[in-house]
């Protein structure tokens, strides 16, 4: 991450010093370009301006030459002197005209372009002139000049006729082009001049120069070069380079007539250049300058860029880290302040909304206790401390007795305000800022206390015993409350979670079950205890390999004497254990959910057996026994349907047995199912009739045909005046109700006769059979046939009819 | 003023003439040259003049000629005279004149001067003689000077007439001073019985 924002900041300078050395490079290129090219432009310039007025000095030269000759020529005597063609005098004439105008040479031509005279060899008069194209314009024109090698000299050579008052000969005189002159050009001209003259063997030779001698030497030898290159040397408007050094020259063709003779004009380029050097070096500087402090400039930018960032960065890793504690420092006002800014804005809301998911997440909404998942928490935190430290703590799972009756009667508001009313008396009992009470969900409540024992816990259980017997009014309603509390301690019942946690609701139900108030746990109550948990397997194997099996007990009419109702009764026979009694493997059934497969696998036994009596001829009809949970299981309607069908039984030969806490504890739900069965023409039957809470309301909304008074009110009857009245009044409800009455638990002929009297409907008890395997009922079934008489029989159908 | 000079001069050169040839009055013509250049246009002022072949040049009668100095010019540009004519050099100008020759004729020189010189030039030697001002270059004045008392002067036509020539043969001779240096000179060979005309194409364009 480091190395990224040192990329970046890297990246960022970089592009800025790119940039920038291309802009400066450019620049300096573009402007070096300029300078150059301005240079050379210059020196051009300098050179065509200059050569103009070198060609001017030379002709203007060349007119004073002529004047001066032409007024020499027109000296009368002189002229009389040509036209006496006395040698001697012409001679000395021209000699001394020569002189008056400093002439180098004087020459007199006569019109067949013979010499007539020759100041430099005055004995060789009567050759040819050597430049009759002179004479020939001054014939022309009057006069006429021209610049011409003379003994190997150079000389500017005027030539002006010699009126007589015709011309009669040409005076031709010659001014050295020497280097006194070159020096005189190169000073008016500013450049460097030099005369050449390439030589019989080709070679440029130098005449006069305005250079020092070495200098006009190296132009020579230069020239031969471009020579040789060029093959000719009409290359004048050039450049070349004369030595070292580079020139901008121009080389003027003073050629005439074969022999070739060149003016060198040159301009040293370095030397134009030296100011345009001098601006370049400072340019150079100034680029360079620039771009160190641009360099420099670009990096402290993308620092204070990064930096910002970097920070920015650590930031946002310890918010990521989850540290919210300290907001950053806010960078200035420019872009990046405003996303520090942002950054602690979220910082803000961050802490806002965990405190906010923290409180979602560890409080219960309702009664803002901790809840299940802080109570988690708390008791692992809770159990790593206590196995550190050896210590010991105790937890307590409690919940309301009968919440659901409260929310199903008041609404859920009463049971939200009642439980919020639990929570504060539960908050109250605790003393110690480490004790906890926290909402596990529903009406279940958890107490987690540090550093007590168990003797110390059950006084604590006893104090909430006590808060919670308080009298309780909510909206005008007083509430009885009770809780049952299940008792755990670390690290006697455990010392781990789970275990804890799972015996402490072990304990909480065996305390609800014998309606105690609180329990400690103990290993009898718990279903998954080892000796349970065989249980369980064995019963899982009973049902597959059919260990069970159902055990019938006849109903008899007390009208007729007449067996038509049976009740089935599952048995299990244990290969090894013998005879286990159904109280020790129901409820047990019933708490582990075993119990479906339980009542299917009897309402399957009982629907075949029925099926087969029918086919025999024997006519019954049974009843089957179904628990709370059934009810509350989906698809029990479905099963029996399925099971009806499958043994072709009619439904009105079934009667299902159930208590009335069954139906109490998810009333809506039970009545549902239990309307369902009806429909399909079951019937219903309560029960252990008077044992719960139920009341007639209930009974009345329940498609209820039958009641079975609990065997307690019947045995008791005898000796109970309570019992009989209750079994009395029991009986006459039901049949106000249009209900049939059966009375369980009879066991004498006495009890028999006295429920004949009270006119109840059926009775069931050892006095009549005991449950018995089907082969042994069908015996006893017989033999009872066999011993009650017929129109008993007829009676007591008449009497059925009577009820139904 | 100048032309009644020259026709008086004229005039009464041609009374000499009919003077001179009274005796042979029978056998006198007139000859009428016409001169032209290749291209036949006139030459105006050039000369001609008849040589008697195999016959006494004529005794030669003292002659005069004015050459006159107006506006920087010789008036008339060309003459034509015999040996012997002098020849006066009037300067009708209010600058002064130095006419010289260096010309082997006749060589002299007037040395500066206004009005007319005392003493006239007498052109003694045939030949050319070419004048001019030693201060006026522009100035220049060629004559003619020869042996023979017959020659005339083309007019702007360029037809010379030379009259009273006495019967015989003659050498007539051209001159104009636009022929080149050193031109050979025209010479057309006639025998002369009575009037006749001449014509002469002379080359004058090398010039």
């Amino acid at each position: 991450m480091r190395i990224r924002i040192h990329h970046l900041h890297t990246r960022i300078a970089l592009v800025f010093v790119a940039l920038l050395l291309v802009i400066q490079v450019a620049g300096f290129s573009v402007i070096s370009t300029a300078i150059y090219a301005n240079a050379r432009h210059t020196v051009n310039d300098q050179l065509s301006v200059s050569e103009k007025v070198f060609r001017q000095l030379l002709s203007s030269d060349d007119e004073k030459l002529r004047q001066a000759a032409t007024v020499t020529a027109a000296d009368f005597g002189f002229r009389a002197a040509v036209a006496t063609r006395d040698q001697a005098t012409v001679e000395s004439a021209l000699k001394n005209q020569g002189d008056r105008i400093h002439a180098n040479l004087v020459m007199l031509v006569g019109p067949d372009n013979r010499l007539l005279a020759d100041t430099l060899a005055p004995n060789e008069a009567g050759r040819d002139f050597s430049f009759p194209d002179l004479i020939a314009t001054a014939r022309r024109s009057g006069s006429a000049s021209k610049v011409g090698l003379v003994n190997g000299r150079l000389y500017q050579l005027v030539a002006v006729p010699v009126l007589a008052p015709l011309p009669i000969a040409w005076v031709v005189m010659g001014f050295a082009v020497d280097n006194a002159l070159a020096v005189r050009l190169g000073d008016i001209t500013s450049l460097g001049v030099s005369f050449l003259t390439k030589t019989a063997d080709g070679k440029w030779s130098l005449l006069a120069t305005a250079l020092p001698e070495d200098k006009g030497q190296e132009l020579a030898q230069a020239l031969d070069q471009v020579g040789a290159s060029s093959g000719s040397l009409e290359i004048d408007r050039s450049y070349a380079r004369f030595g070292m050094t580079r020139y901008g020259a121009r080389i003027i063709s003073l050629d005439q007539n074969g022999q070739r003779v060149v003016a060198v004009l040159q301009r040293s380029l370095d030397e134009a250049m030296a100011s345009f050097r001098r601006l370049q070096s400072t340019l150079l500087i100034i680029s360079v300058v620039g771009f160190v402090v641009s360099l420099v400039g670009s990096v402290l930018t993308a620092r204070s860029i990064t930096r910002p960032l970097a920070a920015l960065t650590r930031f946002a890793r310890s918010l990521g880290r989850g540290d919210f504690e300290v907001p950053i420092e806010a960078a200035g006002d420019d872009e990046i302040g405003e996303l520090t800014q942002a950054f602690n804005t979220m910082r803000g809301n961050l802490v806002e909304r965990e405190r906010r998911i923290l409180d979602l997440a560890y409080y219960d909404p309702l009664t803002r206790l901790p809840n299940r998942v802080m109570f988690t928490d708390q008791l692992t935190r809770m159990i790593e401390q206590a196995s550190r430290a050896d210590t010991t703590f105790s937890l307590m799972m409690m919940d309301l007795d009968r919440f659901k009756l409260v929310n199903d009667t008041l609404g859920h508001h009463m049971g939200d305000l009642l439980l919020c009313e639990v929570g504060q008396r539960l908050s109250r009992t605790l003393s110690h800022e480490s004790e906890m009470v926290a909402r596990l969900g529903g009406d279940e409540f958890a107490l987690l206390l540090p550093d007590t024992d168990l003797d110390a816990a059950k006084r604590f259980a006893r104090r909430i015993g006590t808060v919670l017997d308080e009298p309780l009014s909510i909206d005008g309603h007083t509430i009885d409350v009770h809780g049952s509390i299940g008792i755990v301690s670390f690290p006697l019942h455990g010392r781990e979670f789970h275990t804890l946690m799972r015996r402490a609701d072990v304990a909480m139900y065996a305390a609800k079950r014998v309606n105690a108030g609180s329990a400690v746990y103990s290993a009898a109550d718990d279903v998954h205890s080892p000796e349970r948990l065989t249980l369980m397997t064995e019963l899982r194997r009973a049902v597959e390999s059919d260990q069970l099996s159902l055990y019938y007990q006849p109903k008899v009419d007390l009208s007729s004497y007449q067996v038509k109702y049976v009740e089935a009764l599952v048995r299990w026979i244990h290969p090894e254990r013998g005879f286990i009694a159904p109280d020790q493997f129901i409820p047990f059934a019933e708490q582990t959910g075993y119990i479906k497969v339980l009542t299917r696998w009897v309402i399957d036994r009982a629907m075949r057996q029925l099926a087969q009596w029918h086919a025999d001829g024997i006519d019954l009809s049974v009843s089957v026994n179904v628990s709370a949970r059934d009810l509350l299981h989906a698809g029990l309607p479905e099963y029996f349907e399925g099971a009806l069908r499958r043994y072709g039984v009619s439904p009105q030969w079934i009667w299902i047995e159930i208590t009335e806490s069954a139906v109490m504890d998810d009333a809506a739900a039970a009545l549902q199912t239990l309307d369902q069965l009806h429909q399909m023409g079951l019937r219903l039957s309560i029960d252990d009739f008077g044992t719960g809470y139920s009341s007639l309301a209930y009974l009345k909304r329940l498609p209820v045909d039958e009641i079975k008074i609990d065997k307690s009110f019947v045995m008791g009857m005898m000796t109970d005046n309570d019992d009989e009245v209750i079994v009395r009044s029991t009986i006459d409800l039901g049949h106000n109700m249009g209900l049939k009455v059966v009375a369980e638990g009879v066991e004498s002929e006495a009890v028999m006769l006295l429920l004949g009297t009270l006119n109840c409907d059926l009775v069931q008890g050892y006095h009549v059979s005991r449950p018995l395997p089907e082969d042994k009922f069908r015996e006893w079934l017989r033999q009872w046939h066999a011993s009650v008489p017929a129109n008993v029989q007829a009676d007591t159908l008449d009497g059925g009819r009577h009820i139904a | 003023m100048i032309k009644t000079v020259y026709q008086a001069t004229l005039a009464s050169a041609i009374c000499l003439a009919a003077m001179l040839g009274h005796s042979a009055i029978a056998s006198a013509a007139n000859l009428q040259v016409q001169l032209a250049d290749k291209t036949g246009a006139p030459l105006a002022d050039a000369v001609v003049y008849a040589v008697p072949i195999g016959a006494k040049v004529p005794a030669k009668a003292p002659g005069t000629a004015i050459i006159d100095q107006i506006h920087r010019q010789f008036v008339p540009k060309v003459t034509i005279l015999q040996t012997g004519t002098s020849v006066s050099f009037p300067n009708k100008d209010n600058i002064e004149h130095d006419v010289y020759s260096f010309s082997p004729a006749k060589t002299f020189e007037l040395k500066l001067y206004s009005g007319i010189p005392a003493h006239p030039v007498v052109f003694d030697k045939p030949g050319l003689v070419v004048l001019g001002c030693n201060i006026h270059d522009q100035m220049i004045a060629y004559v003619m000077v020869v042996d023979t008392p017959f020659f005339a002067k083309a007019g702007a036509n360029g037809v010379a007439a030379i009259e009273g020539l006495p019967a015989g043969d003659y050498e007539i001779k051209a001159w104009d001073y636009r022929l080149p240096d050193g031109a050979a000179q025209p010479t057309q060979r006639v025998t002369v019985t009575t009037d006749q005309k001449l014509k002469f194409a002379l080359d004058v364009s090398a010039n």
